[in-house]
Formats: structure tokens, sequence, C-alpha cells
């Protein structure tokens, strides 16, 4: 996995948490992928993306960061009367996340605001591939 | 109400509000009058006279409370009133709409409800080929256009499903299952006939209650739910009931990625299903897949595509025709009504054309944005397509056109939507109306009906060279065997097309006046008569 962290992630060495209040040092944060979730984890994970993106309902996989470091939320399609969708040429970009592991503690980073938020029932090992930094 | 006129598809997990009548709204003017009435009405309706939308906006019947999770903002509405809304429609319509001097101007007071006066809104003018112009009015509820998903996911059984025909007595297929799902797992397979669902024909019922069966069997709404389905295997004479569970599932994209040796040399083949985020990925590395093969001809399956994302559909026409002819061109460019020559009238930004894009435009995980694409620089393809061949799928073709790659097409006539929305809030209710219109390189666009192959039947306006060549359930996609794929073999190796299917109508989708104000498994989605 390809580390792709926002430059307001790296313009300190160290940066607050949003909303855990807690330091995360930006350059031993490491792209994360999520070890074991359960439903507790799934659900405060759907609720921080929900928070993040002023509370619009989210659907997740099961295995949403499961087994990639990055979420990726759009819309949910919808569809006209023939199937299609209706909005078949979008010109807008999907919402990322990223997950990211320091210190045994899960850390989830909205890549557009540089938010972050702590995802405290969740465990997390390093993604496949990935490096520090 | 009709049925719809068309093989439809349905995916498995569909948003969709499939079939014929969606329940609320539209329709053309029910409730309300109509005609117009005499210039300078007493409500301040003067014919011609259209007072910025802004000055009516968010001015509501019933005003919404909270915070917009699109803005993040308090919602701006304040106490108003239908005709409040219904000037809004005509303003905005009239600043935007791309086809607005074909409006009729109705007076706004004369429609007490909104949805009524929103379905005149547009041009009743007909094609070439006598079929509507404007296909895709629609209206929607804000509070559901802006649920969120995880790309790709949605709830369902893991199969695509194909109406090749949607009224009595119906025809509904598996047309494509994906791995790993219920419906894999129940051995169901491509071309799979339904002919019952918890109990209801599907081939012949009709009645309401029946449809609403119908519809919360093929499109689940939660996880867990389970469905009990009598299919006819393909092939078979005999038929057999399984019970599915629906469950989230998530699309993968470009599931099929394969080369074909032939004696003039290696063919690549892709199915490409979606232009969803994750595609960017999968269309990366599919190209690579092949550049690494030597391929020297694609057949690009967009069969089921109903479109998506437009910079996916950049990137991958780049990867085809690579970097000579597309240096420097166009690849789709937006063209908004006269009042707007030069400037997009939503973003506000000068009109710039979309280039084929050359690096990876950060839509998916990876590659890393600014990556620099792969390219086969063929200087032809093959596209299979059918009447789900939508939107983004048609810019390929169109865009390919425009940079003399030459596209051959094999299949049915496309959807036929070379137009695109700024989708648009006000009182709760998302509108859809067509604003602008997208062209090649060399200004074309102007296939409302769809591209066609050469020897169709009942060709459109736009022809291409290639085969009309019916869907063949029969044959898994990317067997050499299946029809499509084989004509498109066989038109590369100079073998005549096979003959053109007959008695089927032009694939236009039926979807004019549409509203889709429920989520899909709360409408009539399936066959109201």
């Amino acid at each position: 996995m390809i580390l792709r962290l926002g430059p307001s992630m790296f313009c300190a060495s160290v940066l607050a948490l949003t909303c855990a209040c807690e330091i995360l040092p930006a350059s031993e944060a490491r792209p994360a992928v999520l070890t074991n979730p359960t439903a507790q984890t799934r659900a405060e994970l759907s609720r921080v993306v929900s928070e993040a993106l002023h509370g619009a309902p989210v659907r997740l996989a099961e295995d949403a960061l499961a087994h990639d470091s990055v979420l990726i939320i759009g819309r949910v399609q919808a569809r006209d009367a023939a199937g299609l969708p209706l909005n078949g040429r979008e010109l807008d970009k999907p919402q990322h996340f990223r997950l990211v592991e320091h210190a045994a503690r899960c850390f989830l980073i909205q890549e557009s605001t540089g938010k972050r938020w702590r995802l405290r029932s969740a465990t997390c090992a390093p993604a496949p591939g990935s490096a520090s930094g | 109400m009709d049925s719809l006129r068309s093989s439809t598809l349905i995916r498995p997990v569909c948003m969709a509000a499939i079939l014929l009548g969606l329940s609320a709204c539209g329709g053309g003017g029910g409730s309300g009058g109509g005609s117009g009435g005499p210039p300078g009405g007493g409500n301040g309706w003067v014919m011609g006279v259209y007072p910025p939308s802004a000055h009516f906006a968010a001015q509501c019947q019933s005003p919404r409370s909270g915070t917009d999770p699109v803005t993040g903002r308090p919602y701006p509405d304040v106490q108003g009133t239908t005709l409040d809304e219904n000037n809004w429609l005509r303003s905005w319509t009239n600043e935007l709409y791309l086809w607005y001097r074909e409006v009729p101007d109705v007076d706004p007071a004369t429609y007490p409800a909104t949805a009524n006066y929103f379905a005149i809104l547009k041009t009743s003018a007909t094609t070439s080929t006598g079929h509507p112009k404007d296909r895709f009015h629609f209206t929607y509820l804000t509070a559901q256009w802006e649920q969120l998903s995880q790309a790709g996911v949605d709830i369902g059984y893991g199969v695509t499903w194909d109406l090749q025909v949607p009224a009595p007595p119906r025809q509904v297929y598996a047309a494509y299952v994906w791995p790993g799902y219920a419906a894999a797992a129940a051995n169901i397979m491509r071309g799979a006939k339904i002919l019952n669902v918890d109990g209801v024909d599907m081939i012949n019922a009709s009645d309401s209650a029946s449809l609403n069966t119908l519809n919360q069997g093929l499109f689940p709404s939660n996880a867990g739910e389970s469905h009990t389905f009598t299919l006819q295997d393909q092939g078979s004479s005999t038929s057999r009931m399984v019970t599915l569970q629906a469950q989230t599932v998530t699309e993968t994209p470009v599931p099929i990625v394969t080369t074909i040796p032939t004696p003039t040399g290696p063919v690549g083949y892709i199915l490409f299903n979606r232009h969803i985020a994750t595609a960017e990925g999968e269309l990366y590395n599919a190209i690579n897949q092949l550049h690494a093969a030597n391929v020297t001809d694609l057949v690009l399956d967009l069969r089921y595509n109903g479109g998506g994302f437009l910079d996916i559909a950049s990137e991958l026409a780049y990867m085809i025709a690579g970097p000579g002819p597309t240096a420097g061109a166009t690849f789709d460019q937006q063209t908004f009504n006269d009042k707007n020559p030069s400037t997009n009238p939503v973003t506000g930004q000068p009109l710039t054309p979309t280039p084929f894009h050359n690096t990876s435009q950060g839509l998916s995980s990876s590659p890393p944005l600014g990556t620099s694409l792969p390219t086969l620089a063929l200087p032809r393809v093959f596209v299979l397509t059918g009447s789900g061949t939508c939107s983004a799928s048609e810019a390929v073709m169109n865009g390919l056109n425009g940079v003399n790659v030459q596209v051959i097409q094999i299949g049915s006539i496309t959807c036929g939507k070379p137009y695109g929305f700024y989708p648009q809030d006000n009182c709760g209710t998302t509108y859809f109306s067509i604003e602008f219109q997208g062209n090649n390189a060399k200004g074309f666009g102007n296939y409302p009906d769809g591209f066609s192959p050469q020897n169709s039947i009942t060709p459109t306006s736009a022809v291409l060279p290639g085969c009309s060549v019916a869907d063949d359930f029969a044959h898994a996609l990317g067997d050499q065997a299946e029809g499509r794929l084989a004509a498109a073999l066989g038109d590369r190796a100079g073998q005549a097309c096979p003959s053109p299917p007959t008695g089927i109508a032009p694939q236009l989708h039926a979807v004019e006046h549409a509203a889709v104000h429920q989520p899909p498994w709360r409408e009539n989605r399936i066959m109201r008569r």
C-alpha cells in the first residue's frame, strides 16, 4: 500500500487530535488496516465517517479498512427508472479517509480536511507494504 | 403507465427505480392545469419575464430544519409557498436548462403540485428518430440523494439482473454473477431466467401487491433479508428453487481482464461495469496487464456500464489511444445553453475542456495521484455495447472517435445520453434538469438516440462501424464463444457480421418525467401495467 497522506499531516511533527485530544506524532504514523473488526468497531467507524461528513448516513462494507488503509466514500448510486445511474457523468471527487496506526492506537484521517479521529474500539496493524511516515 | 420499452439492466443492489412507473410525481401535469394563462396573471407572473432564481430559492412550503450534511450548515429554508417553489423552478430552468428556449412559459400558479410543474419544464421536441429529445428529467428526495456509501458497496445478492422484456410476459435474467456472494453460492449463473419470486409469478404478475413482492425480492433493502426464487438455468428444461439472503456486497468494477491468442496477435478483453472510484486502480492494472501481454487489439465490454466519473472515462480513453493522438486534445467539452458560452454557470469557472488524462486523478487508493498512466496506443478499439451503455461509457466512445481512434461497435444501440446535470436541491427536492452536452474534439456530441452499429435494423443518427448482435446469455462474459465477443473477433478476422437481430425496437429507456421519490425498494419498479 502506498502512503498518500495529506500535506497537513506533515506540516508539523506533532499534531493535535480533533476529537480525542491526544497527540499523534505524524512522522511515526503508519498506514494501517483494521484487525478483527467487531460490530462495535464498524459502528464506530460508521459514526465517525458520518460525523466527518456532517451527519449524512453512510453504508460501509463489512470488511471496510480490513484490507486497505484507504476508505473511499461517495454517494449511494441512485438510478433512474431504467436502472441507469441518474448522473452518469459525475464531475466531482469522492471523499478519502485513511487509517493510520501509532503506538497501538488507530486513527482515521479525512484527507480533504486533515481532520483525524481516534477509533477507540478498533485494533489495527500496519498495512502490508507500508512504511513509517 | 406503460412498461419500459427496452432491455433494462438491473443491478443487484440497485438504487433503481427500475421499471415503470415511478409512483410519485412526474407524469406531466396531472393535477395542474396547464396550458398557460394570459400574460400578467394576478400572482405576479408575466410571460417571458424571469426574475433571478435566487429571488425564490429556499422559500419552501415545508421548510427543513437542522443541518445540511452537504454543507455542514443549517438548511437555508424559510417559510414560503408552493408558488415560490414553482417560481424558483421556472427561473432556474430558464437560467440553466440546455434547451430553455423550448420550454413553455406556463403560469406557475396554475400548478398546485411542484412536481407536476417541474415535469412540464422541459422540451417536448423529438429527435430525428421520433423519440423524446429529453428523456432525463428527474427529481429525487434530497435526503436520499445525499446518502453515502463506500465505493461500490450496496445491499444485494451479488448478481446483476437484466430485464430483457420488462412487461408481461416478462423476461428477467441473471446477467452477471459476482463471485463470493449469495447468488454465486447458490450456483446461479449468467443466463438463469427468473420465474418466480417469493411465490409471485415473475412472468405474468401485474397487480401492485405482486409487483411489490417482486421488487422486494429482486432489490432487498436490508442485509439479512431472505427471498425465495424459482429459476431456470440456461440450457435446462427444468426449474429449481433457491433462497438467497441479502448481504452487503462490494462490486469489482473491472472483474475480467484477459488476453485472447489469435493468429494475428493477442487480443485484450476488459469487462468494465461501472465508472466508480475503485475502477481507476483496476483499469490501471488492467492496461498494465494487457500492455505486458503485447496485445494488438482490445475488446472493451461496456454493455452493462451506465457511466460514473467522467475523469475515469478520460483516463481509460487515454490508456487505449496513447499520447500520440491525445496530446493536447479535448476528451470532452461541456456546452451549456447560449446564455453561458464561455463560463460554467454553476461553478463560475471558465469553460475548459476535459483533456485526455495522462496521469491518475486520485479517485482510487492506488495508483497515487499524478501517476503516469500506461497505454496500449491502439488505432482502434472494439466496444461491446447494449442499452445499458450510457453516459461516461458513451463518452469513452465519443472521445476516442474525436481523435480518430476507430471505434467498432458490437452489440445493440447505446442509451443516448451525451448530457449532464449539476443536481440542485431546493426545499428538500433535488432536481435533475439537463444543463450541458458533452462534445468530443471534433465538436460532436449529437447522439441523443445512442450509437448504433452500422447494420442495425433501426439505426440512429450516430452510426459506427460494427455489428448489431444480441446479448448472449448462453455463454459467460469473456468467453470467446459469447455472441458479442465472437462477433468482435470475427470482424477483426475479416468475417462478415452475423445477421442482425430483428424485431427489437431501438433500446431507448423510457424514463421521461421520471421522479424517484422513494428508495427503489419502495417503488413500483417492476411492472405497472
